[in-house]
């Protein structure tokens, strides 16, 4: 095949439009490659707005029907946690410190399985036990 | 001059608002199912809005994940590339076949023609006997083999083939080619529009292909798209937008190939049903 | 040659031929996997006379049958708008047969959901206009559901049924209505005088294949209503997939399914004969 017959079998949409999806499915597998390393980071802060150190932070994974358990972490000093083995798309993660409160459970969706994700907002400690 | 300008223009009018009425109630289902997908709202919420609320695409990802949906995605996918392969091959040697006087060719066309009175699903007590006997349950040639050969594509290829001039062929074949180089060389890429069709038609069949897939397969991860899609319908039933979304991603393939090869969907359809 | 032939004639022959004479033995014999086939004669024919689910599915295949015409009236007139030449026709055309390619699995699920009795989108354009005060279970009634389900047919096949008409129509030459025109008929003489009788072959293929579609349309019934509510949806294809395989009775399905056939035929026999000729078969896999 000629060079230029080459380049018109390309054009035809039932080689470009197959071609463009091949394309566009290897790119995002490659970004996922990179992206999923699983790690989840986010910030506790108490009922008036500052960062609480020591907090334990619940990472639960949901089902359609069930919710189970993952990990639990400490926040640092600033007030910042990190968990490094998630493995699912969608969590669900609680922040408690004992006199202090619970914060509710935050769900937090990924576009893939362990994707790496910071948390916009941080998660609330409630006063209250 | 002017009223009759008019008169056209008013026709032409209520011809419009009478297919856009038309056209939003085809369009309506899909809709409707896109933005549910994208919502997961009236699933139990009672009244539903019209735009949607807070659109998020995590649906997609469920049904990515909790369902094996790319094992069912493979599945269908193998199944389809099976029947495709063989449904070019065998139709284009059936065809060119036909397309050469031999003994009992009228028989043959009338065979086959009365092969197209028989519908798939008059078969399927004995055809699940016989795939049991051979063995081929649960297996993706089990799944593909009722669908190789189809006889509304036969007499496509032959329409093609025919209108090859014979010269051609002659030619070929004092230059010494074999019958199944002239159908390689020759036929085939004369007849690509024929063969697009083939393609087009045989993929829409067993893609969606429901109640052969139901009847013979037994385990779960051999499932094709339309079994996955109706098993999760009667274990979740209305409880999730991932159905929907489900729904969208097995619609998508579909919608897609139609937008892309009208044309030889139309022309299958339409020779197929003039008897080619 | 033959050798050419044989890939597909083997697969027609395994799939089709056999099949359908198999299915003649299996409705005489008591068939059973584990011990040899015990000869029965007609005793299933008759079983089958006495069957009020098999009366039932009969009559439910022959109102998806009456529904056809329904359907191919609508893709008339569609197919008469679309063929004026109005700007934007071929995305018309696309939008009203996008629905025929799609599976019919996905598409029971949507209007099984639109007909929902608490949050269908149905029940929902009703009561905003206030035509009815509770909502309608479509799917649970027993007047409702096989209507409901002919309508969800409808709106699938409407393009298929626009396509073969459109093909018809366009073999109309053009000269004809501009004669008519000169001699004074109006719009609607010239539809009755020309466009339908030169129409005939293309409106009773549209019914032929009507007619196949209620003997095929396993998906859709088993999706939307399994049947119910107490087989008032159920078609014999349905009742022959229960039989078969969540019955567990082999030899009854085959006595069915010769039933449905023999019917099939006859049918598709006549609306051939009345179109004058061969009107062809599609073979809707």
């Amino acid at each position: 095949m000629t060079r230029s017959m080459l380049l018109r079998a390309v054009r035809h949409r039932f080689v470009a439009v197959p071609l463009a999806i091949a394309v566009a499915v290897a790119a995002w597998n490659v970004y996922v490659a990179a992206h999923d390393d699983g790690i989840v980071r986010g910030e506790v802060v108490g009922p008036d707005g500052r960062p609480v150190a020591g907090a334990t932070v619940t990472m639960m994974e949901q089902n359609f029907t069930t919710n189970s358990d993952r990990g639990k972490t400490l926040t640092r000093d600033d007030g910042s946690f990190e968990f490094t083995d998630n493995r699912s798309h969608n969590i669900q993660l609680r922040a408690e410190k004992p006199g202090v409160g619970r914060s509710d459970r935050v769900v937090v969706r990924l576009y893939f399985q362990a994707q790496n994700v910071t948390l916009h907002e941080p998660l609330r400690i409630k006063a209250g036990s | 001059m002017t009223t009759k300008r008019t008169a056209r223009a008013w026709k032409h009018a209520s011809l419009h608002l009478a297919m856009v009425a038309v056209s939003f109630c085809m369009l309506l289902p899909f809709y409707w199912v896109l933005k549910t997908s994208l919502t997961g709202e009236n699933i139990f919420v009672y009244p539903p809005s019209v735009v949607p609320v807070h659109p998020h695409p995590f649906y997609y990802v469920d049904v990515w994940y909790y369902i094996p949906f790319p094992r069912y995605l493979l599945n269908s996918v193998v199944v389809s590339a099976l029947s495709i392969a063989a449904n070019v091959v065998f139709n284009a040697l059936a065809a060119y076949a036909l397309t050469r006087h031999f003994r009992g060719r009228g028989a043959i066309i009338t065979v086959l023609l009365s092969c197209m009175m028989i519908p798939f699903q008059t078969t399927i007590v004995p055809a699940y006997l016989i795939t049991a006997k051979l063995g081929l349950l649960n297996s993706y040639l089990g799944l593909a083999l009722p669908t190789f050969s189809t006889i509304v594509c036969i007499f496509v290829y032959k329409a093609s083939f025919e209108a090859v001039p014979r010269s051609l062929i002659d030619a070929a074949r004092i230059d010494g080619l074999s019958e199944l180089a002239i159908i390689r060389r020759i036929m085939l890429p004369l007849a690509t529009s024929a063969v697009a069709t083939n393609v087009v038609l045989s993929f829409i069949w067993s893609w969606n292909n429901f109640l052969w897939p139901l009847i013979i397969v037994r385990d779960p991860l051999m499932q094709t798209l339309p079994l996955g899609l109706s098993r999760f319908l009667s274990y979740h039933e209305n409880t999730t937008g991932a159905l929907y979304a489900f729904c969208i991603m097995v619609l998508a393939p579909g919608i897609l190939l139609f937008l892309m090869a009208q044309k030889e969907f139309i022309r299958g359809l339409t020779s197929g049903a003039t008897k080619g | 040659m033959w050798v050419f032939l044989l890939p597909s004639l083997a697969v027609f022959l395994l799939y089709r031929i056999l099949p359908l004479a198999w299915n003649g033995v299996l409705s005489v014999q008591q068939f059973s996997p584990f011990a040899p086939a015990q000869w029965l004669g007609l005793d299933h024919y008759r079983e089958m006379a006495d069957d009020a689910v098999f009366w039932r599915s009969l009559v439910n295949t022959l109102w998806f049958m009456a529904s056809a015409p329904v359907g191919i009236v609508l893709a008339l007139a569609i197919s008469l708008m679309v063929n004026t030449g109005i700007r934007g026709r071929d995305v018309y055309r696309t939008i009203v047969f996008l629905s025929y390619p799609l599976m019919t699995v996905a598409v029971g699920i949507i209007w099984r959901w639109m007909y929902d009795e608490k949050v269908g989108l149905f029940n929902f354009i009703l009561r905003s206009l206030h035509l009815i005060d509770t909502p309608l279970a479509f799917l649970q009634s027993f007047e409702l559901a096989l209507p409901s389900v002919l309508l969800a047919n409808v709106w699938q096949i409407l393009g298929f049924y626009m396509i073969i008409l459109l093909a018809g129509l366009q073999t109309i030459p053009q000269n004809l209505y501009e004669a008519a025109a000169i001699d004074g008929a109006g719009p609607w003489r010239q539809f009755r005088r020309i466009t339908l009788p030169l129409l005939r072959p293309s409106l009773f293929l549209a019914f032929v294949i009507g007619i196949m579609t209620s003997f095929t349309s396993f998906d859709l019934v088993y999706v939307m209503t399994q049947g119910g509510p107490s087989h008032r949806s159920e078609l014999l294809i349905t009742y022959i997939y229960k039989a078969a395989f969540e019955l567990s009775r082999i030899d009854y399905a085959a006595a069915l399914t010769v039933v449905q056939f023999v019917l099939l035929v006859t049918l598709t026999w006549l609306g051939n004969r009345l179109a004058g000729g061969d009107a062809g078969s599609v073979e809707a896999g």
